[in-house]
């Protein structure tokens, strides 16, 4: 048996799946903030009592988790020292210069501490140049002394990153030799290990955020593999990463900071699986929770990676499944600007604590849910009626908001739905169309709490159909968990000019990093036949600051044919900029990609009878008027079975909500899928 | 025309969004670091009549309209470079602007268009911004304003001749192009919003939001602009040619509902290359934008509140002089005038009020022939004290300017043959303050080819300075060290041709900025922590702050015996602190 576990601010969610019967069970237990291990403990033992199983019986368990996100946003982390090439002690102070716009945006702006602080940076007489020539030798005495005066003042981890260690690591690993001697006890990240790439800022801040979380990450899962086995249970537990792969928790403990989009990666993986599963090759993924959203595109089935992503205010060069957060949800704060009367959604959120004003826990100020229920698009008890909403509250909340600027409480509701939506229409437009991509040929995924509710008002707008609502929308993220898989990148920076280049050392590079992939499967314990392994080179055209990441196909690889590869990289380069030119090419970076195959998850569909899912009817407002609309309860719905829109689908943790001049349809796999009325199948 | 405010405040964020999108676009496609690494490039998006509705700087199409009026066609894109031509809508040769119509269903609907940075147009030296130019004649190629596109169809000719006149064609070219991807972005997203809300709804929502910015800047200057003149002098160093300070100052008040900036007592124009010709929409901008800022940064930043502000240029000085003066390294007086401007408005609001900051954009530029004889052109902009403000401390060695950030230093490693020996900031450059002003930097550059130096900066003898008890901030300067040699000599701030040869090391120190607020109010925590960074020295941490650090912290009792000694010297603190100014101010 496997189960996924997705940690959220709020709820805990769980989803056990058998793979000898295909049955799945699903849990929802609060999140414990304090120490998220006794959420995910209590989890364990609800979802096996659902299913009546001992937690023994579960074989896998596949974690997707905060807490390194959590460590670095809230400042949390360990106290980390850092070791840097003299004359670059103040790399983080300095970071990029950067300050906001437009002009004079330094005026407001905030800039948080650095994770490692000058009070434990140290400088080290040594240098590299950007070729790997030593510069000036490593003077092991003075480095010494300063290891011993920084690792003896209570730092808990140390960062190690010297310029151009990319090109060539010797002084960093030697000086992880003598901290290793000294001080055995203390964790070390090199640079040249976590991230070996140019740009000093971006490699050593990216190297400290993995010290930073390290110890919080080791404490959290030293706590929760104790507290399983205190339950009796021998699963192996594995960690996913921000890539959407799986890796071990002694892997997790190592580097951290690739857990930092852990989280997000669920979803993105469970849109791939349907994707696969429905045959739509182009999907985008529109996850909204309570506090933000997170979409993602889905290209051929395969999810899009990114090279780096950021972790508050600071960025992380890790490889990441390419998700685009925005500060929209459910509890999103509705206002009227003081001096123009323009109507704001967030980014400031009710969250969990107060909550929206419908949630009678204290809040005051309307949020996006609230204009779902002053709408009636939220169905006055929750799930599954342990959860009374405050109905006049939020009427009376938004339509205070809505008079300042002289509309109606539904139009101010109306109004609230729309701009929320249109910052999430913001951050989809900026992964489809920004990349030359048509958003009318992909169809939307909408899953979270709130993804349902607000799914088809963007497809609407974008034309992007069907809207897939998944069987279990609320757990969406914990699914993607148990379909991951074993996932590992190995990457050789390769800085050469196409010109003039050595096709032999390409080739040779390569192969050595798919040795070393192979070894890694080979110590994950991958079975042979789950094995794959694919080549990526890194290109841009000369002196550009951005790699285009160019895939070796199968047939580029059997003729080793590297001009085929440059050539893609042009069509590629015009595909998503519009543009070619004749300048020379370079190459930046190979990388090997391993991957472990992990077993599809089969789920037998529940038989119900057809016409038996209409639960009533309550009056929600669309286009401008109230229309009585026919709720239907989720879990009545067979595959097959059709709804004409308006109509409201209720289910345990979300509502999906099927616009006028709309029909939805449930497919084979229980998924419900929205169309607009005219449009033929 | 039914405008529902929903509608409009869509309408307000697909155009931000596109916005942003426009930088992006050319973030990933131009190749010169200047632009790409530095963000040296202003997007916008106009309304039919050319008013900036979105964007960063603005207010230039109409002075181009002049020359073309209703003479324009979808596919049309047009470049121009000559701050002459266009009225000083740019302001030097080296910024190429593009700019093309916005047709959606054959109507006119708007106008995109984007400037960015170029390192090289031509003229007598590399990155054509001679620091001792006479006339703009020596300043490279200047292009008015004619299409590049024409119906969609390049205009080889012209980009032959422009590209031909440069040390850097392949960047340039390929900079160019991703200024027109960013417009043309632009283009497909307006007519996106067109499609989608009414072409009708689109026009009166961009005039419905320059509305709501006009009636938001209407309350400010109620609120905050007094009916009493106030005024505020400020200097530029030098123009480059051994003249100077150069005076420049503002006097600011309110006439009924107008804000009155005038520059009257401004200096001449000078006869180096600091004039800063500024187009009066640019002007207007400018103050609207520092109030925005000020107040309420969510203000949709545009120019539709134009007519509520009247600026006097004298003709002949430094900010508005007459062809053919030299333009090239306007930075510096670019800068003064947004110090004039703070130093006006904060004296009446102290939470609009912002210390000087390190008052350029310091230029380092190095060519030559690498080791394989290829020519080699390294164009680096620095960065220094940002000053301190209400909000808190200013920032060490960052972007006065805005989303400009640090070249990589492996990056300029990799590609030129320099090393960067160390990069640091300059230790009690920053003016104390209760926020303490940012430091400013030092670079040391050690070159490994012979070539050619340029430098640009200023605030070497005038310093920044602090505002409300805040202490003005540390000078520039800018050193050689020859190979083999350890004295540094002096170089001036602005030069050109500087011969180094491999080996040499060039140590260049931006100015700081000043603080702000009384430093004797500054928690001791904090200056001890500023101590132990190595940014402000113990015995500064004395004179400046009354503060007494032992052992890396502050000593209590000491400080507070110090502190009420200086205070009893000093009596109230003075709004502003200037510091050593030459003696012929």
């Amino acid at each position: 048996m496997r189960l996924g576990i997705d940690v959220g601010g709020t709820f805990t969610d769980l989803l056990l799946h058998d793979d000898a019967t295909g049955r799945t069970w699903q849990a929802k237990t609060p999140s414990t903030p304090a120490d998220q291990s006794v959420g995910v403990l209590e989890g364990i033992r609800l979802i096996s009592r659902i299913a009546g199983i001992t937690p023994n019986d579960i074989r896998l368990v596949l974690h997707g988790t905060t807490v390194a996100t959590n460590a670095v946003l809230e400042g949390k982390g360990a106290r980390v020292g850092l070791l840097v090439t003299e004359g670059f002690e103040y790399v983080l102070h300095l970071a990029k210069s950067w300050t906001p716009g437009p002009l004079f945006g330094w005026i407001i702006m905030d800039k948080p501490e650095p994770p490692a602080s000058l009070d434990d940076t140290r400088a080290i007489a040594e240098r590299m140049d950007a070729k790997g020539n030593v510069l000036r030798a490593l003077d092991v005495a003075q480095a010494t002394a300063a290891i011993d005066a920084l690792c003896g003042s209570g730092i808990e981890a140390l960062t190690i990153s010297l310029m151009h260690a990319y090109a060539n690591p010797a002084h960093e690993r030697a000086l992880g030799e003598i901290v290793a001697r000294r001080f055995p006890d203390l964790p070390v990240s090199l640079s040249s290990d976590i991230l070996p790439e140019f740009r000093e800022y971006d490699r050593t801040i990216t190297t400290v955020i993995n010290d930073y979380v390290r110890p919080v990450m080791r404490r959290y899962l030293s706590r929760i593999e104790g507290r399983m086995a205190a339950e009796g249970m021998t699963a192996r537990l594995h960690i996913v990463r921000s890539d959407g792969g799986l890796m071990s928790a002694a892997a997790a403990a190592e580097r951290p900071v690739h857990t930092v989009l852990s989280g997000p990666a669920g979803g993105v993986t469970s849109t791939v699986m349907l994707a696969r599963q429905t045959g739509r090759a182009r999907l985008l993924g529109f996850d909204m929770g309570g506090t933000s959203t997170d979409v993602c595109v889905v290209l051929d089935g395969e999810p899009v990676v990114s090279r780096t992503t950021e972790v508050g205010s600071f960025p992380a060069k890790v490889p990441t499944l390419d998700v685009r957060s925005v500060g929209a949800g459910g509890g999103s704060i509705a206002e009227v600007a003081d001096l123009t009367g323009s109507l704001r959604v967030g980014p400031r959120s009710a969250g969990a604590q107060p909550g929206p004003v419908a949630y009678g826990r204290g809040g005051t100020e309307p949020a996006v849910s609230d204009a779902n229920v002053v709408l009636g698009y939220l169905s006055p008890t929750l799930l599954d009626g342990s959860m009374q909403l405050d109905v006049e509250a939020a009427r009376r909340a938004v339509g205070a908001l809505g008079a300042r600027i002289g509309l109606t409480p539904e139009q101010a509701a109306q109004g609230i739905l729309d701009i929320a939506n249109e910052t999430m229409l913001g951050a989809l437009r900026v992964i489809t169309v920004q990349r030359g991509l048509d958003p009318r040929d992909f169809g939307i995924v909408a899953f979270g709490g709130a993804g349902p509710l607000h799914g088809n008002a963007l497809a609407a707008v974008l034309g992007c159909y069907p809207v897939i609502v998944p069987p279990r929308p609320g757990v969406f993220s914990a699914l993607g968990f148990v379909q991951s898989e074993f996932k590992n990148e190995f990457t050789q920076t390769l800085i050469r000019t196409a010109a003039a280049l050595d096709e032999a050392e390409v080739w040779r590079t390569v192969d050595d990093l798919s040795v070393r992939a192979t070894a890694w499967l080979e110590a994950e314990h991958i079975p042979t036949g789950d094995r794959r392994l694919s080549a990526v080179i890194d290109m841009r055209y000369e002196q550009q600051g951005f790699e285009v990441a160019v895939a070796l196909t199968d047939a580029a690889m059997a003729a080793r044919d590297l001009a085929a590869v440059i050539a893609q990289y042009h069509r590629d380069h015009e595909r998503m900029y519009g543009v070619r030119f004749a300048v020379p090419v370079e190459l930046v970076a190979v990388r090997v990609i391993a991957a472990g195959r992990t077993p599809g998850l089969r789920e037998v569909a529940p038989q119900v009878a057809p016409g038996t899912s209409r639960t009533g009817s309550r009056p929600c407002f669309f286009a401008g008027a109230w229309h009585d609309t026919p709720t239907h309860d989720r879990t009545r719905l067979p595959p097959g079975a059709t709804l004409t829109g308006p109509a409201i689908v209720d289910q345990y943790d979300t509502t999906t909500v099927i616009l006028p001049g709309h029909r939805a349809e449930v497919d084979a796999f229980g998924n419900l899928l929205i169309w607009p009325a005219t449009e033929a199948k | 025309m039914q405008l529902d405010p929903v509608t409009l405040d869509l309408i307000e964020n697909a155009l931000k969004n596109a916005r942003f999108e426009m930088d992006e676009v050319v973030r990933r496609v131009s190749l010169s670091p200047v632009i790409r690494e530095q963000h040296d490039e202003f997007p916008m998006i106009c309304d039919a009549a050319g008013r900036m509705v979105v964007g960063q700087f603005g207010s230039y199409i109409p002075g181009v309209l002049e020359r073309y009026g209703a003479d324009l066609a979808d596919g049309d894109v047009f470049i121009w470079n000559d701050p002459y031509a266009c009225k000083g809508s740019i302001s030097h040769n080296n910024d190429w602007c593009v700019m093309l119509p916005v047709f959606h269903q054959g109507t006119l609907v708007g106008f995109s268009s984007i400037f960015g940075h170029m390192i090289d147009v031509g003229g007598k030296v590399p990155g054509s911004m001679p620091a001792d130019a006479r006339t703009i004649w020596e300043e490279g190629l200047r292009v008015p304003p004619v299409r590049i596109y024409e119906g969609g169809r390049l205009n080889q000719g012209v980009l032959d001749i422009m590209l031909n006149n440069s040390r850097t064609p392949d960047t340039n070219r390929s900079d160019m192009m991703a200024l027109i991807a960013g417009c043309r972005t632009a283009a497909v997203r307006v007519c996106e919003i067109c499609d989608r809300f009414g072409q009708d709804v689109y026009v009166a929502a961009c005039q419905a939001l320059l509305d709501r910015t006009r009636r938001a800047m209407a309350v400010l200057i109620a609120k905050y602009i007094p009916q009493v003149p106030v005024s505020f002098t400020d200097y530029v160093d030098d123009d480059g040619r051994g003249n100077g300070p150069f005076r420049m100052t503002l006097s600011i008040y309110r006439d009924g509902d107008i804000a009155v900036f005038d520059w009257t007592g401004t200096d001449a124009q000078a006869e180096g290359p600091i004039n800063f010709l500024i187009h009066e929409g640019l002007c207007k901008l400018f103050f609207g934008v520092y109030m925005i800022m000020a107040y309420d940064p969510e203000i949709l930043f545009n120019e539709g509140f134009y007519d509520l502000f009247r600026v006097v240029l004298p003709e002949g000085s430094l900010l508005n002089p007459r062809f053919p003066a030299a333009l090239g390294n306007r930075l510096n007086t670019h800068t003064r005038f947004f110090d004039c401007q703070a130093g006006a408005l904060g004296q009446q609001a102290p939470h609009l009020s912002m210390a000087a900051g390190y008052g350029t954009s310091p230029h380092f530029i190095y060519t030559g022939q690498d080791a394989d004889g290829r020519y080699f052109q390294l164009m680096e902009l620095l960065f220094g004290g940002v000053p301190g403000r209400p909000r808190g401390d200013g920032f060490d060695g960052h972007a006065w300017w805005p989303l400009f950030s640090a070249t990589p230093l492996e990056y300029i490693e990799n590609y030129y043959p320099v090393i960067v020996e160390s990069y640091r900031p300059v230790r009690d450059s920053g003016g104390a303050g209760l926020h303490r002003g940012g430091c400013g930097i030092e670079k040391i550059y050690r070159v490994l080819a012979a070539g050619d130096v340029s430098i640009h900066d200023d605030r070497e003898t005038v310093p920044p300075w602090g505002i409300n008890g805040g202490l003005h901030g540390g000078t520039s300067s800018k050193h050689i060290i020859r190979a083999g040699s350890d004295t540094p000599e002096s170089v001036p701030s602005k030069i050109d041709n500087l011969k180094v040869m491999p080996g040499d090391r060039v140590v260049f120190r931006t100015a700081g900025s000043g603080g702000w607020g009384d430093p004797l109010e500054r928690p001791p925590a904090s200056v001890a922590r500023d101590v132990r960074y190595g940014v402000v020295s113990a015995e500064r941490a004395a004179t400046d702050y009354g503060v007494i650090v032992v052992g890396g912290q502050a000593d209590a009792a000491a400080t507070e015996a110090l502190r009420a000694t200086q205070l009893q010297a000093r009596g109230p603190a003075s709004k502003f602190d200037f510091g050593p100014r030459p003696q012929t101010i």
